[in-house]
């Protein structure tokens, strides 16, 4: 019987104990083992004649899908550089202040008169994806892609499949709309509470991104990061994510299904929808693959906290506005 | 970067803010716009939705019976997605159009407030 200590990266959560510790005693060799979050290292007793390196190779192809990684020497840690947060604090408020004053200024009210039509749908679809919106759905994409590309998982075929997954449920949804004439996604206090949990992901992921929780390690008791790590694998996620983008609180959504509720048939509520979701692909095309190619550059520290400060600003945004629909709060502000 | 820079810049993104979101929650009290008008005893309260509400404040008589008349003028942003919470109003407005909303008989010191469905805009009716 052989004990050996390796030492393991990517834990982030106290359940990640668990996972690991089933995935470990899963293997046949493999008689015990025990992780240890504080001080990151695993120890095993295995009655394998395996070398080191061995065991650590077929142990961190194990567990790698699930982000995290063994080795026999102590990684370097990248220092995280104190100066960055005092970096990317001012980056995010200057980005997020940029984003509000986008709609004070009122340029993004120009009118678009008559009936909705596919190429005023793609135009709504344009300024939406800059307007307030943005905070909830924009923000939700770019929490949700930092963390995805933080978190070294296949980003970009996720990202694709988010996109996809948007356009086709719109298309399809709008179509029913048009077809059906069915109300549905219009009940506000349903929108409204799906826009708190929303905003509530993106306050856990902005902390998150921050590295505010990192620095204490054992944090969420809820399997909430857990669950993420999980979900962030599987095909179906991300077009789901996608769908559900439909029913988040965005006026020009609303108003946009409202439109294709008055179109009449199938065909028109379908290109209606589908336009208007083409119109907001840019900018969201623009948050998920550009927080993935920051992310995998030499900026990535820089990138995570600065996106952390603008995902916390609009999650406490879209919670205060969530709360303040449900009539919990008075409105606290009009941009 | 240093962290007194950085705290500096800080401080300014902030002051800033707050000066331009605190002088225009002044601004656009319907004082001088005529929104509030009797008609054969009915009195209606006009008002305007696109990119907000205007007038966001608006002072009314109480006692009388009242109508909301929300006008959307291609209106495509969440100020179509009207809630009056206290009389159960719950629509998602044509983008042309007006919807008129009864309001019963208010009461004195009893304000009427009316959000979008995202909740960030607003609007209020005072009566007395």
């Amino acid at each position: 019987m052989n004990k050996y200590t390796f030492h393991i990266s990517g834990t982030h959560c106290a359940s990640c104990k668990i996972l690991i510790e089933d995935i470990l005693s899963e293997q046949s060799f493999i008689k015990k083992a025990h992780v240890d979050l504080k001080s990151e290292i695993v120890e095993i007793e295995t009655d394998s004649d395996l070398s080191v390196d061995e065991i650590v190779r077929i142990l961190t192809s194990k567990v790698v899908k699930n982000g995290y990684s063994f080795s026999a020497e102590k990684a370097v840690k990248i220092k995280d550089d104190v100066n960055v947060i005092w970096k990317a604090v001012p980056i995010g408020l200057a980005l997020l202040s940029l984003f509000f004053l986008l709609q004070k200024s009122g340029i993004l009210n120009l009118g678009i008169g008559g009936n909705a039509t596919p190429i005023t749908g793609l135009i709504i679809g344009l300024i939406a994806s800059v307007s307030s919106c943005l905070a909830i759905v924009g923000g939700l994409v770019l929490s949700l892609s930092a963390k995805i590309s933080q978190d070294n998982v296949s980003d970009t075929k996720t990202f694709v499949l988010f996109h996809i997954g948007r356009l086709v449920s719109f298309a399809i949804l709008g179509g029913i709309l048009g077809s059906a004439g069915i109300a549905f996604g219009v009940n506000f206090t349903v929108t409204s509470i799906l826009g708190i949990v929303a905003s509530l992901v993106m306050l856990i992921l902005g902390l998150n991104l921050m590295g505010i929780f990192a620095k204490n390690k054992v944090t969420l008791h809820s399997g909430l990061f857990d669950f993420f790590r999980k979900i962030e694998h599987k095909t179906l996620t991300p077009l789901v994510v996608g769908f559900g983008t439909f029913f988040l609180p965005c006026g020009f959504t609303q108003s946009m299904q409202v439109s294709a509720l008055g179109s009449g048939s199938f065909m028109s509520g379908l290109l209606l929808m589908l336009f208007f979701a083409l119109g907001t692909l840019p900018m969201l095309m623009l948050l998920s693959f550009g927080a993935s190619s920051f992310a995998h550059s030499k900026q990535a520290p820089l990138f995570f906290k600065s996106a952390g400060v603008v995902v916390i600003g609009f999650g406490t945004f879209s919670l205060l506005a969530g709360l303040t629909s449900l009539g919990v709060i008075d409105p606290l502000f009009n941009i | 970067m240093n962290r007194t820079a950085s705290v500096i810049i800080i401080g300014a993104i902030v002051i800033a803010m707050s000066i331009i979101y605190s002088g225009d929650s002044m601004s656009e009290i319907g004082g001088n716009v005529q929104n509030v008008e009797i008609r054969d005893g009915i009195q209606f309260i006009t008002i305007n939705a696109k990119g907000g509400y205007s007038p966001r404040i608006s002072f009314a008589k109480a006692g009388i019976p009242t109508k909301l008349i929300v006008k959307t003028n291609s209106t495509y942003d969440c100020s179509a997605a009207l809630v009056v919470r206290s009389v159960g109003f719950q629509k998602i407005l044509k983008n042309t159009a007006e919807e008129i909303i009864d309001i019963g008989i208010p009461k004195a010191g009893e304000p009427l407030r009316g959000v979008c469905g995202m909740g960030m805009y607003g609007f209020q009716v005072k009566f007395d």
